[in-house]
């Protein structure tokens, strides 16, 4: 499978081959992390992806400042700048103007630069969580499965099995339908966030697991792990020291090539109507709002529509660069 | 209430002319609205030329009527429905005892005999009611249609067990003694002495108690006539037994219905339908936006919800003279408003529930059902689509409907909470309107220090399960939600009983009364519903809408209106106000 | 090789029971955490002029106050023997496989589950075939003409590709190509192929496109990146120095091997699209299964939920074990 939910291309390809064969053997002189990251220095695409993420981050963790400095509150009014018949932005472009960089949102006029920075945090918050509650439970599956073999390994291989047969997007509009107003010792946007992050997090860990599964099986039949069996070395320190940090390199490929498909399957959620609570905004939100009004108010869908788009672009260019960085052989 | 499925892009939009709150007042307002803007008399053509008169008449019968709808009917089972859309669509495959004149304007809201020779003659002062069914009347198979037929349509409307969804005006009025309906008394209506059918031409109603306007209940799809022998319960619906014009070729609920022409359907019969198309095509679970656009393309003929189009639509139309030129803007027999909850604290207090009164912005909410297209900035309850209503302000949101802070604060200081209190709000998460209503009222009140925290619902189960169960609104906090109500018919009747009686709330849901509950108000309700003549009826009524607005249980927001678009492929077009939407039994379509 | 099938059928069957029930046990706890009784539930079933005695009587009828196991019980004994349903006024007999009863809409669930297959079906396999065969093709050209301005071009565009939403995608070609230039139907019309097979495939077209454009884009990459790394192989390098022309080189070691894999993806992704593509479906109106699960689930309807959820698990159970045994026979370096 090509992604963890139908109709969500991503860059994550899953490759039933290990990619990263040549990933494990610890190279005389310099360290893999040096290889990699002086292959990846010079892979300017991927350079200009990992800084338009690292960009992201900051606009999100500073969204306040950002908004107090540029933009406009997200949830005002400014109904005096839509047209009283046509509900749409006075303004050409949407609307968008030095006090206004996005334009402004049709009927109340709130201002789409502030609502886009706000939404970064929600998108980027519920995709890092869900992606690393994915991670952390697909690779200790992953590793479990391919280091203890045998009976562990079928029923790890089993329970991989059901959760990919589950309708995920089915699941996710239930469970994202009837949260109550509080429960677990959150409440309100908390609380979906939470209920959020985990029906995209705890759905998706196969996809990390298979892979991770599968990278450890062929590191289980290197030689350096045999040799250090042979010196006395026990499950605990070979797993710890020896496989895991080997593991880091396909962990952290798919792990950057998961967020984006998590944030898109957040924008679908809210499209179909189960997402966070107005009037938070949230880019797949605001998207699902604006594709109604693309004949008379086509900027509306151009600023959530970018966002999204340059996002997981930015996070795919990255993963790209970093796996090919990674493995010596494709190029 | 007769519920319009108000899908996911509900663009109740408003006419032009704010003129309209103006002209309130006695006679149909859709009337004087249309005339500010076409001339009367006139060859009907542009923008309102389907209001107060015929847009396109046409006797030329032919060819098949599309339509669709964005949701699906509750039923297809005359006596089991209870959306305004579905009793419109329902004269194709009935007729009821009475029915709405189809005809426009001031017209259209009077009732004829249909099923009936005439309209009801009352004995026993208003206690009892007997029509004479017209003679050689069939249903599709050719079988006669006897007034035991009537009898057993309603008598099986009242067992809201198994046909749960339809109006309960029969099971109120009616002199029931008890009875519980044919499928558990099991006697195919024998047991209902209530209803009378000395002959098979004669049927007699008797009542509980009088009530002048008895022939508002006769025009109910529930009279729509069903043979006992062919009933199948909950089944029915999948094959309705027609008596009306068409009947039914394909029922695939969530999908599609079609409906071809009864041969046994005798015109001569008939005055009120005219049975132009060949054929009936309804196609279900569409897209909203999509609708809109189809119907602006020319590939569509009816949006079936009949509330008008999309927000975006309306933009789109509005802006080019071509499309404004198709369209109608008429006022219809609906409000929005905002049921301000007594049983969630402070709102206990009355003075607490001014504020919040005057503390509404609804300017903002008209913005959030289209501005001025969208809907009339609303006074009171009763819209002055009801013939004999009153516009009053019992709380001036000042000069330009933003509200009044001032008057907002001090209500605050009176009730004990100068600095604002918390509550939280419900609305329909999948209506953008309610959305956008919720973040409007969130700002508004924001300013006077009341924070509201919103929380959506799914509409599906928004009345039986969330805001309309007054335990659940309790024990949530539901201080504020909000609430549409399209009049079952326009009359004050039709338009208050069930949304001000707090007799009319059941503790396990379904309600759409959510706050009134006041002895007061209905003690002028029993004075309405008894009054003696029609002008009594109505100031008794409008004493009821004072009374209610005196108790601040409801903030009345917009006055609905619709823009319609009307493609030019559809003949013998008019409004009806009696429905609030097309009359969907005089369409034609071009050939 | 015969076991193996087997084995892997009963285990198939013992996954989809395993799926029900934890599907069931989902969508009978979670309107319970937030705070639904059996009465509370039986509201939606009758009118409101129930009163609280009717609706407790509601509640049993519905099987709403049975323990969850006695429920699923039920639930499991009508897919293997059929079993009969009381509506209020009758029984209706539901026949073996019963995928349930919607005591919401009055209707059993498996028709309704059938008539709408074919749209999904038609809709998946249609934006299937365009897909393997426009990404694949991408892909070997760009592998190909590796660093080249064609290589570039085209994993840009797929890169786009995977990067946008489908129901933007969507929104905007109806928008253009619908609406705009007036060159496609709009949504919702759905022309079945036995009716009239050259208006199937226009009305088709565009979510054809939109939906297949999205897996383009990620075949595109995959299969670039499966040829390039095959292309280094020393078997390769061996067919090369053997004096085969490059074509045949291409055609039959390099692409044999990087199909294989392709293969495989392919069947997986397709046995979940037969499930329910909701998203392109919730976008062009389409009358599939997928429609119909957002419908159920938003209407709370949860026999239609069940039934809908069993028919998917079945299809994308069904896609791995093909996928399996397709992928044994073809490398023998599978074992069974």
């Amino acid at each position: 499978m090509t992604a963890p939910v139908e109709e969500f291309g991503s860059g994550f390809e899953a490759q039933p081959e290990a990619v990263l064969e040549g990933v494990g053997t610890p190279i005389a002189g310099r360290s893999l992390g040096q290889i990699a990251w002086m292959r990846l220095k010079r892979d300017k695409v991927a350079i200009a992806g990992g800084l338009f993420v690292i960009f992201l981050i900051l606009v999100a963790v500073f969204a306040p400042l950002i908004v107090d400095l540029l933009g406009h509150p997200p949830n005002e009014f400014h109904e005096s700048l839509v047209d009283p018949d046509l509900q749409t932005p006075v303004g050409k472009f949407g609307g968008a103007s030095r006090e206004f960089l996005f334009g402004i949102e049709p009927v109340n006029g709130r201002d789409l630069f502030s609502r886009i920075v706000y939404g970064s945090r929600i998108s980027l918050l519920i995709a890092f969580l869900a992606t690393g509650l994915s991670v952390i439970i697909g690779v200790t599956m992953g590793v479990t499965a391919a280091f203890f073999g045998g009976w562990v390994d079928s029923f790890i291989g089993r329970l991989m099995d059901i959760f990919l047969a589950f309708p995920l997007l089915v699941f996710a509009i239930a469970l994202a339908g009837v949260i109550p107003n509080s429960a677990f010792g959150l409440s309100g946007d908390g609380l979906k966030i939470g209920v959020l992050v985990f029906i995209i997090g705890f759905f998706s860990w196969p996809y990390i697991g298979r892979i991770i599964r599968g990278q450890a099986l062929s590191l289980r039949e290197r030689e350096f792990i045999d040799a250090a069996r042979s010196l006395g070395a026990g499950s605990g320190y070979i797993l710890r020291r020896e496989m895991l940090p080997n593991l880091i390199a396909p962990i952290l490929v798919y792990s950057t090539l998961l967020i984006p498909t998590n944030i898109l399957f957040e924008a679908a959620l809210a499209f179909l109507g189960v997402g966070i609570q107005p009037p938070t905004p949230t880019w797949g939100g605001m998207l699902s709002a604006a594709a109604g009004w693309y004949q008379i108010d086509p900027w509306f869908m151009v600023p959530p529509g970018l966002a999204i788009f340059f996002t997981v672009l930015a996070f795919n260019l990255f993963g790209d660069g970093l796996r090919d960085a990674l493995d010596p052989r494709t190029r | 209430m007769r519920r319009t499925r108000t899908a996911a892009a509900l663009a109740v939009a408003a006419a032009a002319s704010l003129g309209l709150a103006a002209c309130g007042g006695g006679g149909s307002g859709s009337n004087s609205a249309s005339s500010s803007n076409t001339s009367s008399g006139s060859a009907a053509t542009g923008f309102n030329a389907g209001v107060g008169q015929v847009f396109n008449p046409s006797t030329a019968k032919g060819g098949t009527l599309k339509m669709a709808i964005s949701d699906d009917w509750d039923s297809l089972d005359p006596g089991d429905t209870y959306y305004g859309f579905a009793w419109d669509f329902a004269r194709f495959y009935g007729r009821s005892l009475t029915t709405f004149n189809a005809a426009p304007g001031k017209e259209g809201v009077k009732l004829v005999p249909d099923l009936a020779q005439s309209l009801g003659q009352p004995s026993d002062g208003g206690k009892t009611w007997t029509y004479k069914l017209r003679p050689g009347l069939k249903y599709e198979d050719g079988t006669p249609i006897k007034a035991a037929d009537v009898k057993y349509a309603v008598a099986r409307s009242l067992d809201k067990e198994v046909l749960p969804d339809g109006p309960t005006y029969f099971n109120d009025y009616l002199d029931l003694q008890g009875y519980k309906g044919p499928y558990k008394a099991k006697d195919k209506g024998a047991g209902l002495k209530a209803i009378e059918t000395p002959d098979d031409q004669t049927i007699v109603f008797h009542l509980k108690k009088a009530f002048a306007g008895f022939d508002y209940f006769a025009q109910l799809p529930s009279t729509m006539p069903v043979p006992a022998a062919k009933d199948t319960g909950t089944n029915y619906k999948s094959h309705v037994l027609s008596s009306g014009p068409y009947m039914f070729k394909t029922v695939q609920p969530g999908k599609q219905y079609t409906l071809v022409r009864n041969p046994n359907w005798d015109a001569s019969t008939d005055t009120v339908r005219k049975a132009l198309p060949d054929e009936i095509d309804v196609q279900l679970k569409q897209n909203q936006d999509d609708i809109d656009n189809r119907l602006l393309a020319g590939q569509l003929d009816v949006d079936v919800t009949g509330s008008g189009v999309a927000a975006q639509t309306q933009g789109k139309i509005l802006a080019d003279p071509k499309l404004k030129a198709n369209s109608d803007n008429p006022i219809g027999i609906r409000d929005w408003y905002l049921s301000v909850n007594p049983d969630v604290a402070p709102l206990d207090n009355l003075a607490c529930r001014q504020a919040v009164e005057y503390a509404t912005n609804k300017a903002s909410i008209q913005r959030a059902y289209g501005g001025n297209t969208g809907g009339a900035i609303a006074t009171n309850m009763l819209p002055p689509t009801v013939p004999g209503a009153q516009q009053f302000n019992t709380y001036p949101p000042g000069p330009d409907n933003t509200g009044d802070l001032q008057k907002a604060k001090d209500a605050l200081s009176k009730c004990g909470q100068p600095n604002g209190f918390s509550t939280t709000m419900a609305f329909r998460s999948d209506r953008p309107k309610e959305v956008a209503t919720a973040e409007a009222e969130q700002q508004a009140l924001a300013r006077v220090g009341i924070k509201l925290s919103l929380k959506g619902f799914p509409s599906g189960d928004y009345y039986t399960l969330y805001a309309g169960k007054p335990d659940y609104a309790k024990a949530n906090n539901l201080g504020i939600s909000t609430n549409g109500w399209g009049a079952d018919w326009p009359d004050g009747f039709g338009f208050l009983s069930q949304i001000t009686d707090s007799r009319t709330i059941r503790p396990g849901g379904g309600n759409y009364n959510l706050s009134v509950k006041d002895p007061a108000v209905d003690a002028l309700i029993d004075k309405a519903t008894s009054a003696k003549d029609l002008t009594s009826s109505q100031q008794a009524w409008t004493d009821v809408d004072k009374k209610v607005m005196d108790g601040a249980y409801v903030v009345p927001t917009v006055w609905a209106k619709g823009l319609y678009y009307r493609p030019p492929t559809l003949t013998n077009v008019y409004f009806n106000p009696a429905f609030g939407m097309y009359d969907y039994v005089s369409l034609g379509v071009k050939q | 090789m015969v076991t193996y099938v087997i084995r892997r059928l009963i285990t198939a069957v013992l996954l989809l029971l395993l799926i029900t029930a934890v599907v069931f046990a989902i969508f009978f706890l979670v309107p319970r955490l937030a705070g639904a009784t059996p009465d509370s539930l039986a509201t939606r079933y009758v009118g409101r002029a129930a009163g609280p005695q009717q609706i407790h009587e509601v509640a049993v009828r519905l099987g709403l106050t049975d323990p969850i196991y006695v429920q699923y019980g039920r639930f499991v004994k009508g897919l293997v023997a059929g079993t009969t349903y009381f509506t209020g006024t009758e029984d209706v007999s539901c026949p073996a496989p019963c995928l349930g009863y919607s005591f919401i809409t009055q209707n059993p669930v498996l028709p309704d589950i059938l008539d709408r297959l074919p749209v999904t079906i038609s809709l998946a396999l249609g934006a299937a075939i365009l897909w393997l065969v426009g990404g694949v093709s991408a892909g070997v050209i760009s592998a190909l003409r590796r660093g080249s301005i064609i290589d570039r071009g085209v994993m840009a565009i797929a890169l786009a590709g995977v990067s946008l939403p489908i129901f933007f995608t969507g929104l905007l070609s109806l928008s253009i190509f619908s609406y705009g230039l007036g060159w496609f139907p709009g949504g919702g019309t759905y022309v079945p192929f036995q009716v009239n097979p050259a208006e199937w495939a226009y009305h088709l077209i565009l979510p054809w496109v939109t939906l297949a454009f999205l897996y383009a884009a990620t075949y595109a990459r995959l299969t670039r990146a499966g040829m390039l790394e095959t292309m280094h192989e020393d078997y390769v390098r061996t067919a090369r120095a053997k004096g085969l022309p490059e074509r045949t080189v291409v055609r039959r070691h390099v692409m044999r091997a990087t199909m294989t894999p392709i293969v495989t993806i392919f069947g997986l992704d397709l046995g979940l699209l037969l499930g329910g593509a909701i998203l392109t479906e919730s976008t062009f109106s389409l009358p599939g299964i997928g429609k119909y699960t957002v419908d159920a689930v938003q209407a709370n309807d949860l026999p239609k939920v069940l039934g809908v959820t069993l028919v998917a698990s079945i299809f994308i159970i069904l896609a791995n074990l093909i996928v399996d045994i397709v992928y044994a026979v073809i490398d023998p370096r599978v074992t069974l």
